[in-house]
C-alpha cells in the first residue's frame, strides 16, 4: 500500500518551511485547513476486502487473457454480478443496476482514438453511502490507532469529499483510490478538521507515505499548471525538500479575473416536454483561445430523454441557440415508458451557440444569453407511497457541465500531470490533445440539481377506472348489437314506414 | 345556389380545385419548413424518407428507429432520395407528399365513378358527395403533411370498385396488398365474403350440400387471390429483410400497448395495468379484441353486407377503430373515406338535425379530450384520471351512438345490392 497526500494552497499564498514539522514517523502541516487536499492510496489486490477482491481478480484473469478471448462483451456480461452488487451497496437500493449489459450504457467510439475496448458508463444522482470507505478500505486501514491514523480518519471523512475515484489497473493488479477535499469553509468543521488533518502518521506496516505541501504558482507556459512548496517522504526524510514543478493540464479554470458562471433551470410549467435553459452572461462570454467551442455535457436519468431527430434540423437548433448535438449515448427509445427501461439513462454532448462577437463587450446587451435544450419525459409509474395523492412524482436532474473545449498546444504531454484525470465521460468524446476550460455553476440555491414534478397516473383511482371502462365497453357493445338486431329484424315494417314519408 | 350547383356539375372544376388546394398546401408547407422551427411536415414523413434513404443505399429500412411499416412504402419513396441536375434533392424530397396527395385525388375520382355507375347518381350529385373527401381540409392536410393514410384510401376504394364491378381476382389482389400494408383491411374480407352470397340450394338439401354451396367460385377466388398476394409480398420482403420485417411490420402492431395517451377507451386501463401490474389486474389486453372483432368481422358484415357493401365497410371500420386499444386521429381517415357512399341513404342527411348533432358531438368529444391532453403535455397537470379517462369514455359513447345510427340505417335498407350481373338500380333520394 502506498499513500500520497497533497495539500494545495491557492495562488498568492506561500508555504513556509516552518509550517511543516517533520518527525521520525509523522508530519504536521499547520495550514491544512486552508488547503485543498488530495489523498491517493495505491492498494494491491490482497489489501482489498474479500467481496471487492473477488470481482477484481475475476476481471484480472479474464482481461489478461483478452487476446485469446474472442467475445469481449461476454467478459463484461459475466462481470456484472460483483459490480452491480457493489454499486447497490454504495448507492443504496435505488441504484438501477441489474447487470452491466442491461444497465450500463456504452460510449460511442471516436475514430481518431485508438481505444479498442468499449467504455461502459453509469450515472446516478444519489448520496454516497457512508459505508463507502469501510467497503473498500476496511482491510487496508486496520492498522494503528484510529484517531491518529490518517487512513482511518480519511475513511470516515469521505462523506465530505468533493469526489472519490477508483482506478483499477488489471495488468498491475492494483487499485488506485483517490479522494479530494475542497478547502474548509469559514468556520464549519474547522475544529474537527484541524485536529485530524494536521498530523499524518506513517502506518505501522511501514508503507511509503509521501506528503506534498504546495501552493499554486503562476505558470510560465500556456496551458500548464505550476506548483511550488515542499515534498516529504515520512520516515525517509528528516526535513521537507523544496520543490517547484510545472506540468501540462487538460482541465483549467477560465483565465482572467472575470467570474463567468452559468445558471440553469427548467422552464415552468414543464409539462411532459421540459425545456432546460442554461443562462450565461452575454458580455463576458469570450473563448479563451481561437480554436474553442462552447460545450455542455449532460447526464439524464432514464425518466428524461432527448430526441436526436428533433435536434438534427439546423433552423431549429439555431432558434434554441444550439450548434449541434455531437453525441448521445444510453437509452434513446422515444416511446417506451420508464418502467420498462433498464438502462440508467442517457448522456449527451452539446455544442452551444455563443453570442455573436459583436454583442460581447457591448454595454447595450445586458440580458443573459439563454440556451435551451428540449427534452421529453417518459411515463413514470405512480408514487410509491400510497399517501401521496398529488398525482405527481418527482425526478432529480443534475446540472450539466459547461466548458470551452480547445485544441491544446502542440507537443503537450498530458500524462505527465501527476493529478491527471481521464475518463470523465466527456473527455473521450474529444481528440486526445484537447484542453477544457470550465465554467462553474452559480446556483441561486445551494444545489446544482433540478427537481421536476412529473404528472403520473395515480393508482388510487384504479378500481374506478377498471370497473368504469368495463361497464362502458359492455354498454356500448350491447347498444350496437341491439340497434343491429332491431334494424334487420324489423326491416319490413321500416320499409313501409319510409314509403309513407 | 346556382353558382354552387354549376360548380359541382363540372368534374374539371371540382378536381381542379382539389388539385390546386393540395398544391397550395404543399407550397405553403415548403415555406413553413424553411422558415420556421415548427415544421409543417409530419414526423412520420421524416421516418419514411429516412428509411427510403437507407434502402437507396442498399440497407434495410428497419435501420431507421420507429419505422413500423412495410418496406414497400420505403421503396415507393426512393425518389425522395434522388438528386438530378434538373430537379435538386430538396424538391425530390417532397415526392412522397405529392404521391399521397395524388392518391387522394385518385380516391375522389374512384368514389365519383362508383356513385355514378353503381348508385345511379348524376355526375353533379356524385361530385357533391365525392367532395366530402376531395375538398375536405382535414384529408388534404394529412396527405400534404406526408402521412401515408391516403394510399390506404385508394386501395380500399379501389377494392370496393373491383368488387362492385365483379372483378373478384383484382379485388383479391387489392385485399392482399391492403393487409400487407396496414393489416386492418382484413376485416373487409368478411363483408365481401357475405356480399358475394352463397349458391342457391334446392329445398331440403342436406347439410353437406349447404356447406358446399357456401364456397362459391367467387368466394374461393377472393380467398385464394388475397392469400396468395399477401404471402407473395411477405415472402419477398422476408427474403430481403428477414426477421426485422416480421418484427416491425406485424408483430409490433399486435403487441404494442401505447401507453402514451390516445383517444382509445382502453388507454387509461392499459396504462394502469402496465405501470402497476398486480395479480388481480384483469387482462384487458387479451380480451379487448373480442368485442372489436365480434362487431367488425362478425355480426356487422354478416347482417349488413348484402344490403350495401360500402356502408357496411364504413360500419365495420368504425367499429374496429372505436373498440381498438389504440386510437389516434389518423385512424379516422380509415372510415371517413366511406362516408360519401353511406351518406346518400343515411338518416343523418334526411334528418339534418340528427346529422348536425352527430357531427358536432364527434368534434366536441375530440375537443374535450384534446383540452385535457393539452393540460397534461404542456401544463404538466395530472389529468390522466379523471380528465382524460372521462373524455375518452365520452368520446367512446358518442362513437357508439353514431355507429348505432349507422347500423340502423344500413340494416333497415330494403332490397339488396347487386353486381353487374343482376343490375337493380337504387332510386336516388
Amino acid at each position: 500500500m502506498k499513500q500520497r497526500i497533497t495539500y494545495v494552497l491557492p495562488e498568492g499564498s506561500r508555504v513556509e518551511s516552518s509550517d511543516v514539522k517533520v518527525d521520525k514517523d509523522s508530519l504536521k502541516f499547520d495550514r491544512a485547513d486552508e488547503a485543498a487536499k488530495e489523498w491517493r492510496l495505491t492498494l494491491a489486490l490482497n489489501d482489498l476486502p474479500d467481496e471487492v477482491r473477488e470481482g477484481c481478480s475475476w476481471a484480472v484473469e479474464h482481461l489478461a487473457n483478452r487476446s485469446r478471448c474472442k467475445q469481449y462483451s461476454a467478459i463484461v456480461m459475466s462481470f456484472t454480478v460483483p459490480l452491480c452488487d457493489l454499486l447497490r451497496k454504495l448507492l443504496g437500493v435505488t441504484a438501477k443496476c441489474h447487470s452491466i449489459q442491461e444497465s450500463f450504457s456504452s460510449t460511442p467510439k471516436i475514430p481518431e482514438r485508438l481505444a479498442i475496448t468499449t467504455t461502459w458508463q453509469y450515472f446516478q444522482y444519489a448520496p454516497l453511502s457512508s459505508r463507502l470507505g469501510e467497503i473498500f478500505l476496511s482491510k487496508a486501514c486496520n492498522t494503528g490507532h484510529p484517531d491518529l491514523d490518517a487512513c482511518a480518519f480519511a475513511v470516515r471523512d469521505l462523506q465530505r469529499a468533493s469526489y472519490v475515484e477508483f482506478d483499477f489497473e488489471a495488468i498491475g493488479r492494483k487499485l488506485e483510490f483517490t479522494a479530494v477535499w475542497a478547502p474548509q469553509g469559514p468556520k464549519q468543521n474547522r475544529a474537527m478538521a484541524r485536529r485530524a488533518t494536521r498530523m499524518i502518521r506513517r502506518p505501522k506496516t511501514g508503507e511509503r507515505t509521501e506528503v506534498g505541501t504546495l501552493q499554486v504558482e503562476k505558470a510560465t507556459e500556456a496551458e500548464e499548471l505550476s506548483l511550488g512548496g515542499f515534498l516529504t517522504v515520512i520516515g525517509e526524510d528528516d526535513h521537507p525538500s523544496k520543490t517547484l514543478f510545472s506540468f501540462p493540464s487538460r482541465h483549467h479554470t477560465l483565465p482572467g479575473s472575470s467570474p463567468v458562471t452559468f445558471a440553469a433551470s427548467f422552464q415552468q410549467p414543464t409539462g411532459l416536454h421540459p425545456k432546460f435553459q442554461i443562462k450565461l452572461p452575454r458580455q463576458q462570454l469570450t473563448p479563451p483561445k481561437d480554436t474553442c467551442g462552447l460545450h455542455a455535457y449532460w447526464t439524464l436519468p432514464s425518466a428524461l430523454f432527448i430526441d436526436r431527430y428533433q435536434l438534427s434540423d439546423p433552423l431549429f437548433l439555431a432558434s434554441q441557440n444550439l450548434v449541434a448535438l455531437h453525441s448521445l449515448s444510453g437509452e434513446q427509445d422515444l416511446e417506451a415508458p420508464n418502467w420498462v427501461i433498464e438502462q440508467w439513462g442517457s448522456a449527451a454532448l452539446f455544442e452551444l451557440g455563443a453570442p455573436p462577437s459583436s454583442q460581447i463587450g457591448s454595454s447595450t446587451q445586458k440580458s443573459d444569453w439563454i440556451i435551451t435544450i428540449p427534452t421529453h419525459l417518459r411515463y413514470l409509474a405512480g408514487p410509491q407511497k400510497p399517501t401521496d395523492t398529488s398525482g405527481h412524482a418527482s425526478v432529480d436532474v443534475p446540472w450539466p457541465i459547461v466548458f470551452w473545449a480547445c485544441e491544446a498546444e502542440e507537443g503537450l504531454e498530458m500524462s505527465n500531470n501527476p493529478f491527471d484525470r481521464v475518463d470523465l465521460g466527456y473527455d473521450r468524446l474529444f481528440g486526445p490533445q484537447t484542453t477544457f476550460y470550465h465554467i462553474p455553476p452559480a446556483p441561486k440555491v445551494n444545489t446544482t440539481v433540478e427537481e421536476i414534478k412529473v404528472p403520473v397516473l395515480d393508482s388510487e383511482k384504479a378500481e374506478w377506472v377498471r370497473a368504469g371502462t368495463l361497464i362502458a365497453v359492455v354498454a356500448g357493445f350491447a347498444w350496437i348489437c341491439w340497434q343491429l338486431l332491431r334494424a334487420t329484424s324489423g326491416q319490413n315494417f321500416k320499409a313501409q314506414k319510409q314509403k309513407r314519408k | 345556389m346556382p353558382m354552387l350547383s354549376s360548380f359541382f356539375s363540372s368534374p374539371w372544376l371540382v378536381f381542379g380545385t382539389a388539385i390546386l388546394f393540395r398544391l397550395a398546401l404543399l407550397i405553403y408547407g415548403r415555406w413553413q419548413d424553411a422558415n420556421s422551427p415548427i415544421k409543417y411536415t409530419d414526423i412520420d414523413y421524416l421516418v419514411f424518407t429516412d428509411a427510403a434513404r437507407f434502402v437507396a443505399r442498399g440497407h434495410s429500412p428497419y435501420d431507421r428507429a420507429t419505422y413500423r411499416y412495410t418496406p414497400l412504402l420505403a421503396w415507393l419513396l426512393i425518389p425522395t432520395t434522388w438528386d438530378t441536375p434538373a430537379i435538386p434533392n430538396h424538391v425530390w424530397f417532397d415526392f412522397g407528399k405529392l404521391l399521397f396527395a395524388a392518391g387522394d385525388i385518385a380516391t375522389g375520382w374512384l368514389i365519383m365513378r362508383i356513385l355514378v355507375k353503381r348508385k345511379g347518381m348524376s355526375v353533379q350529385q356524385a361530385l357533391k358527395y365525392a367532395s366530402l373527401w376531395l375538398l375536405n381540409p382535414m384529408v388534404a392536410n394529412i396527405s400534404t403533411r406526408g402521412s401515408s393514410e391516403g394510399l390506404l384510401a385508394v386501395l380500399v376504394v379501389a377494392l370496393v370498385w373491383a368488387v362492385l364491378e365483379g372483378r373478384i381476382r383484382v379485388a383479391g389482389m387489392l385485399l392482399g396488398l391492403g393487409v400487407h400494408f396496414k393489416i386492418y383491411p382484413f376485416i373487409y374480407a368478411a363483408s365481401i365474403w357475405w356480399w358475394l352470397g352463397s349458391d342457391g340450394v334446392p329445398e331440403g338439401a342436406d347439410v353437406s350440400k349447404k356447406i358446399k354451396a357456401m364456397f362459391t367460385k367467387k368466394r374461393i377466388a377472393l380467398a385464394t387471390n388475397s392469400f396468395l398476394t399477401f404471402m407473395a409480398l411477405n415472402c419477398v420482403m422476408y427474403y430481403f429483410y428477414g426477421v426485422p420485417f416480421i418484427e416491425h411490420s406485424y408483430r409490433y402492431h399486435f403487441t404494442r400497448i401505447d401507453h402514451r395517451h390516445n383517444f382509445s377507451v382502453y388507454n387509461t386501463v392499459l396504462h394502469l395495468n402496465s405501470a402497476h401490474s398486480t395479480d388481480s389486474s384483469f387482462k384487458v389486453e387479451s380480451i379487448a379484441f373480442v368485442p372489436q372483432l365480434f362487431l367488425s368481422v362478425g355480426v356487422i358484415p354478416f347482417l349488413l353486407a348484402k344490403k350495401d357493401l360500402a356502408s357496411t365497410m364504413l360500419a365495420q371500420t368504425f367499429a374496429f377503430v372505436t373498440f381498438n386499444k389504440v386510437c389516434t386521429s389518423q385512424y379516422f381517415l380509415w372510415y371517413m373515406v366511406f362516408i360519401p357512399f353511406y351518406l346518400p341513404s343515411s338518416s343523418m342527411l334526411r334528418n339534418s338535425r340528427l346529422g348536425l348533432t352527430a357531427l358536432v358531438l364527434w368534434v366536441l368529444g375530440q375537443a374535450l379530450w384534446l383540452q385535457q391532453g393539452f393540460e397534461l403535455e404542456f401544463n404538466g397537470k395530472s389529468t390522466f384520471v379523471p380528465g382524460l379517462w372521462l373524455a375518452s369514455m365520452l368520446f367512446f359513447g358518442i362513437n357508439c351512438w353514431i355507429l348505432g345510427v349507422i347500423v340502423q340505417d344500413v340494416g333497415s335498407q330494403a332490397g339488396l345490392e347487386r353486381t353487374v350481373a343482376n343490375p337493380q338500380h337504387k332510386k336516388d333520394r
